[in-house]
């Protein structure tokens, strides 16, 4: 398990740099992690979609699935992919502090 | 080593970036005999084990030879097919459904030439590197997975036990002498990948304990709720527990109900199972996909667990070949392992085979295992029933 120092805190990653606790996310997570996401600025629909997976997140115990994601940001998943260019899975739910998606991805 | 750049930016990822072209078109690649000739073919034989000649309506052939392959090959082997069929086939080559390598020419001459220099090719082992054989009623390529060499789920290996099972069916492949076509596959867990669930023997990775359960970072590494429903028998609960003085939310797996077949480790790293003594290996018999004569079939477990013995897997060899022999010396022509077995009854299977019947292969999943029971007084004595 690595760890990561920026901008003055610290955060414990796993190989593919997911967040080891959901806990530990805070606004300089987003920005440490967007370059390596393929995202220069941080617009109000990377918010969008970064809030509401925490949200659901929180609420539910799950990352929501794509439908809903697209359904509720109203975002269809080509606008997900021009916001965040690994996709859902890897890119937002990753800045969103989520746990790694499993199953056979 | 140094650093060399493709050319990608990793400043601009999105800049220059090809996307959705799809693969490159079959017909790029066809030998000229087969593009002309497309849609065109008259009838084929099968010359001899592992050789099939195509004739077209304009009279034209192509003879093809089929050779065993690994699956898992290095770039050098695969030159070495390349070199080959640059230097008989005009550099056209193709892999089938069951990953063997077919070399096509178009007359006898060429093709004498082409297995004579197949058949002089071997590893430093002593291993063929590209064994003839594969056609008509023998034993083809094992289809199987990534084992050890590459998952994190596998209950075994498949590159092993494939070799094993290979170099013990090797006359079959090089013959034509079942009744019907004898098609293996091996799957390394219950998740099946392949075709193991219709296939005439399928091998399957399976675990014989419950999942060890990581308190301290399952609720920081799995979404619960997943964990719950990947439980085929309702086995999981979420709760929560106390840790270094600390409420930890986590599960709980009713050992009683538990299967162990592993659904939950898929979603959630904090419940591994693998385990050296309980992990081995079901056999399972009777599948099929074609449509000839009878329908296709699932495969059907009739030896509930061998153990996994690396490198070699005596006893599922073993017991693998015992089968193949017994099929082969009582069944008719054109039937496959399943409609043979149905035709006898599955007592008489067992009889024949001398393979012990277990009550683990009494299905006991939901409404369907009903189904699998005899609802009949129509049996056959055998020792098992007596
Ligand atoms: C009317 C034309 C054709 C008919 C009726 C036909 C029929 C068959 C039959 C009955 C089999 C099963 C043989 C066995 O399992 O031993 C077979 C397998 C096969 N044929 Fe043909 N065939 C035709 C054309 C072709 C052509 C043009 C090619 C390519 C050059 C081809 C390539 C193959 C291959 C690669 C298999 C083995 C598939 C596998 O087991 O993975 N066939 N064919
Ligand atoms: C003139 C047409 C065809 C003839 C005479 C023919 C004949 C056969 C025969 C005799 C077998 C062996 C079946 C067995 O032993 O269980 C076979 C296998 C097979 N055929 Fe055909 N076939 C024809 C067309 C096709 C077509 C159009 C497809 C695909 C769309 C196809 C796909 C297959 C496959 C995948 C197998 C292997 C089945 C297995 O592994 O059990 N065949 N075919
Ligand atoms: S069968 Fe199971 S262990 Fe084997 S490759 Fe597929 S998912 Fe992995
Ligand atoms: S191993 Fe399978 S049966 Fe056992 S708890 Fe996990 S999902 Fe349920």
């Amino acid at each position: 398990m690595a760890t990561v120092e920026y901008a003055g805190k610290s955060f414990e990653v796993d190989e593919d740099g997911f967040l080891q606790r959901f806990e530990d996310w805070c606004p300089e997570w987003v920005d440490y992690v967007k370059e390596s996401e393929g995202i220069k600025e941080l617009t109000e629909g990377h918010q969008k979609v970064i809030d509401f997976l925490q949200d659901y997140y929180k609420k539910n115990g799950i990352a929501p699935m794509v439908r809903i994601l697209s359904k509720v940001t109203g975002y269809k998943l080509k606008q997900i992919y021009e916001l965040f260019p690994s996709g859902p899975g890897k890119g937002a739910c990753k800045m969103a502090g989520l746990p790694k998606p499993t199953g056979c991805v | 080593m140094a650093f060399i750049s493709s050319g990608y930016n990793p400043d601009k990822p999105m800049e220059d970036r090809i996307t959705d072209i799809g693969p490159r078109k079959f017909d790029e690649f066809l030998p000229p005999v087969i593009k002309k000739n497309f849609g065109e073919w008259d009838y084929h034989e099968i010359l001899e084990p592992g050789i099939l000649v195509h004739v077209a309506k304009s009279g034209d052939k192509v003879y093809t030879i089929r050779c065993g392959g690994a699956r898992l090959m290095t770039t050098s082997h695969i030159r070495e097919m390349l070199e080959i069929a640059d230097k008989h086939c005009g550099g056209h080559l193709r892999f089938t459904t069951r990953n063997n390598v077919e070399f096509m020419v178009d007359d006898e001459a060429k093709m004498k030439a082409l297995k004579e220099d197949l058949a002089s090719r071997k590893f430093a082992g002593g291993s063929n590197k590209f064994p003839i054989g594969g056609t008509g009623a023998g034993i083809t390529n094992i289809v199987h997975t990534q084992g050890w060499v590459h998952c994190h789920t596998p209950a075994t290996d498949a590159s092993g036990p494939v070799k094993a099972v290979m170099d013990d069916c090797y006359e079959h492949f090089t013959s034509m002498d079942l009744p019907a076509p004898l098609r293996i596959s091996l799957a390394c867990c219950l998740n099946m990948c392949g075709a193991v669930h219709a296939s005439d023997i399928g091998l399957v990775g399976i675990h014989r304990k419950p999942p060890i359960i990581d308190h301290s970072v399952l609720d920081n590494v799995c979404e619960i709720p997943l964990a719950v429903s990947a439980c085929p028998l309702g086995a999981i609960k979420p709760t929560k527990t106390e840790l270094q003085g600390e409420k930890v939310n986590t599960v709980a797996v009713n050992e009683n109900r538990c299967m162990y077949c592993g659904n939950c480790y898929t979603m959630c790293p904090a419940l591994p199972l693998a385990d050296k003594e309980g992990d081995g290996i079901a056999i399972m018999v009777g599948g099929k996909i074609s449509n000839r004569i009878s329908e296709p079939k699932f495969s059907k477990v009739v030896v509930a667990y061998v153990p996994n013995e690396p490198p070699r897997w005596p006893t599922l060899t073993k017991t693998v070949k015992n089968i193949v022999e017994v099929y082969s010396k009582n069944a008719r022509k054109y039937e496959r392992l399943g409609d043979w077995a149905e035709r006898i009854g599955w007592e008489k299977f067992f009889e024949l085979t001398g393979i012990p019947f277990t009550h683990h292969c009494i299905d006991d999943f939901r409404d369907p295992a009903y189904y699998t029971w005899r609802q009949s007084t129509q049996f056959k004595f055998t020792s098992h029933v007596k």
